[in-house]
């Protein structure tokens, strides 16, 4: 009976301590899979200036970002291992693969280590996912060229790189999309891999045998090579959504200026990681955070576009980042 | 006929051509011109790369460069940001690049000489090296060309694209390097057989020397050249060009052990690469049917090319 009670004052300490715990000790890594393009490097700038100020302020002791140089799981794996044995309390986790990673995820959970997927999510259950909803990502581009183009017609779908889950994610959701919107039909579809120079390439190869085309959906980082290919080709401009990048939103402000040239832009902002890590903090500060999270979108209209040109730098992807406040607005609304 | 059929290089073409009019039979009679000017444009980038894969693939077993893409991606980023934009620095812009790449070049030689690495992980190595340092000298932020300079890559002369000329410039001038020049001569007989050339008094490192510090520079003008035409620098600019420069001189009809190497295959290859992905999107086939058919139309030329090589 004494040593019940005993237990049981233990238990309530421990809980009780946790649920005020002060973070300032606690160390976070960043596992990243990939750096090798502008929408990474910009996550990777976000994380440094949100974490690296956390760290000065004294919030964690440690706020170290990793990138594995061949974006492969087992490399993330083994990476995630060395976090692990580095004793770190919480890795921030951008994933090569969803499910590759789980035996990693589930070492790091059993070592008592809080572990936050986003952006790349992993499907081990003792995770955090911070996850994009690429489907209606898809389904918005269709809803919105329905709404431009009440008459319908031939359209050109981009993808991204063959074989990566977000590729089939997004491109479903312009077929369903399409399918609930049966005035369109996609008249052809290439990969753009989310490169400019690629998908340039790609719809270059394609416009001749295309007929008219009136609409094109994208995954981000190709509709500047798209309207190139279109620009090349002579034929007339349809209505490209963009994806946030620099150089399309100065593309489309030319435009604007020009012809009066309407559209739309759609991407994940890189800031996401930010988001990330005040989850990982939030978590370790014993806060009640649910298991899945949704970012969303960050979509430009043609009325913010001067807007967003003016913040976003030169080259560079458009952007939000989060503060705590932010974070805790994400995390309650998910709550209820 | 039967003469023509021998070069190793014809079923390149006739694969090129067909690929051609499969794309030409569904396209609008307007498309067809813009189709052969986009595979004109498309695979000027390829044939420079892949010329210079072609003589390094030349020097025999082992030999390789897998730098080319990291070279490319860095010669471009460095250049661009050293023009700012600028028509005025088009040219010290353009030296650069060719620096970068004889840089390049150099560590690759360097790292293959006197750390005796092989090259393929050598160049391999050095590329994480060169890709880095782009990363760390512009975190992937995307500089204009000047004007001039994007004017002048989209520009056409006479119906052809620009860029088409330059890489037919190159193509001849590797056509008189590999077949009428020493060097192209000491190239293919260290590839035939490395002992016999050294007892031939070839200096045969200072020919493996050029032959890098060639591919080398040859992707850092590449890369400029491609982020001029494409409107900046990407971080992931290069990575198509690592297997399409090899895969256009095995298509091409050059061997890949080294030794027997011919130009006219490099822009036919470059060529089938673009027109192949082009039909295939044309036919509105997914991108697991696409890739599953190049890969086997690949090895169908290459196996043609072996047979007329060896019946000869």
């Amino acid at each position: 009976m004494k040593t019940a009670t005993c237990l049981a004052l233990t238990i309530a300490l421990v809980t009780g301590a946790a649920a005020s715990a002060d973070t300032s000790d606690k160390r976070i890594a960043l596992s990243n899979n990939y750096a090798g393009n502008s929408w990474r490097q910009a996550m990777l700038e976000s994380w440094e200036a949100t974490a690296g100020q956390a760290v000065s302020d004294g919030v964690v002791a440690a706020a170290d970002a990793f990138t594995t140089a061949e974006n492969q799981a087992t490399e993330q794996a083994a990476q995630i291992q060395n976090m692990i044995l580095q004793g770190y309390d919480a890795i921030v986790l951008n994933a090569a693969s969803p499910t590759a990673l789980n035996g990693a995820v589930m070492e790091a959970c059993d070592a008592g280590i809080v572990v936050v997927s986003f952006d790349g999510i992993v499907e081990e259950p003792c995770a955090w996912r911070i996850a994009v909803d690429f489907e209606q990502m898809g389904s918005d581009q269709i809803d919105y060229l329905a709404g431009r183009l009440p008459d319908g017609g031939d359209l050109l779908e981009i993808r991204g790189l063959a074989g990566v889950f977000v590729d089939d994610a997004i491109s479903r959701g312009i077929h369903d999309g399409v399918a609930a919107n049966p005035q369109f039909s996609v008249a052809g579809s290439v990969n753009g891999d989310w490169a400019q120079d690629v998908a340039q390439r790609a719809v270059a190869g394609i416009l001749p045998s295309l007929p008219e085309i009136v609409g094109v959906a994208t995954q981000g980082g190709d509709g500047y090579g798209a309207a190139q290919a279109f620009e090349a080709a002579g034929r007339d401009m349809p209505i490209i959504v963009l994806g946030n990048r620099q150089d399309e939103l100065q593309w489309w402000a030319e435009q604007r200026d020009a012809n009066g040239y309407e559209t739309m832009s759609v991407s994940i902002a890189p800031g996401v990681s930010t988001l990330a890590f005040w989850v990982a903090q939030q978590v370790l500060d014993g806060a009640e955070v649910p298991k899945d999270l949704t970012v969303p979108f960050l979509r430009i209209d043609q009325a913010d576009l001067d807007q967003a040109l003016e913040t976003t730098p030169e080259g560079g992807v458009a952007n939000t980042e989060y503060d705590l406040e932010a974070a805790q607005q994400v995390i309650s609304d998910a709550s209820s | 006929m039967s003469a023509l059929l021998d070069r190793p290089w014809i079923w390149a073409w006739l694969a090129a051509f067909a690929a051609f009019a499969a794309t030409a039979a569904i396209s609008q009679s307007q498309g067809i011109a813009g189709l052969l000017v986009a595979a004109l444009t498309f695979s000027a980038f390829t044939v420079l790369v892949g010329l210079g894969q072609m003589f390094v693939i030349t020097l025999g077993p082992g030999n390789i460069d897998l730098s080319i893409p990291a070279t490319m991606t860095l010669a471009a980023t460095l250049s661009l940001k050293f023009m700012g934009g600028a028509g005025a620095l088009a040219l010290p812009g353009l030296a650069v690049a060719l620096a970068v790449g004889l840089g390049a070049g150099l560590v690759n030689y360097a790292l293959i000489l006197l750390l005796r690495i092989p090259p393929i992980i050598a160049t391999l190595a050095a590329s994480f090296v060169y890709q880095s340092l782009a990363i760390w000298s512009n975190r992937g932020l995307r500089i204009k060309p000047p004007d001039l300079l994007s004017d002048l890559m989209l520009g056409r002369t006479l119906g052809l694209p620009n860029v088409a000329y330059i890489a037919l410039a190159a193509c001849l001038l590797a056509w008189v390097a590999l077949e009428r020049a020493r060097y192209g001569r000491e190239v293919t007989a260290i590839g035939q057989n490395l002992r016999a050339a050294r007892f031939a008094g070839i200096a045969v490192e200072r020919v493996r020397c050029a032959t890098y510090l060639l591919s080398a520079a040859l992707a850092g003008v590449t890369g400029f050249l491609l982020a001029c035409f494409a409107g900046g620098a990407a971080l992931n600019m290069g990575q198509e060009y690592l297997l399409s420069s090899i895969a256009v001189v095995v298509i091409g009809g050059s061997s890949i052990g080294g030794g027997r190497s011919n130009v006219p295959g490099v822009p036919a290859g470059a060529m089938f690469l673009f027109l192949i992905v082009s039909m295939l999107n044309s036919y509105g086939l997914g991108a697991g049917v696409r890739l599953l058919l190049t890969g086997v139309i690949i090895v169908g030329i290459v196996a043609l090319g072996t047979r007329s090589r060896t019946a000869r």
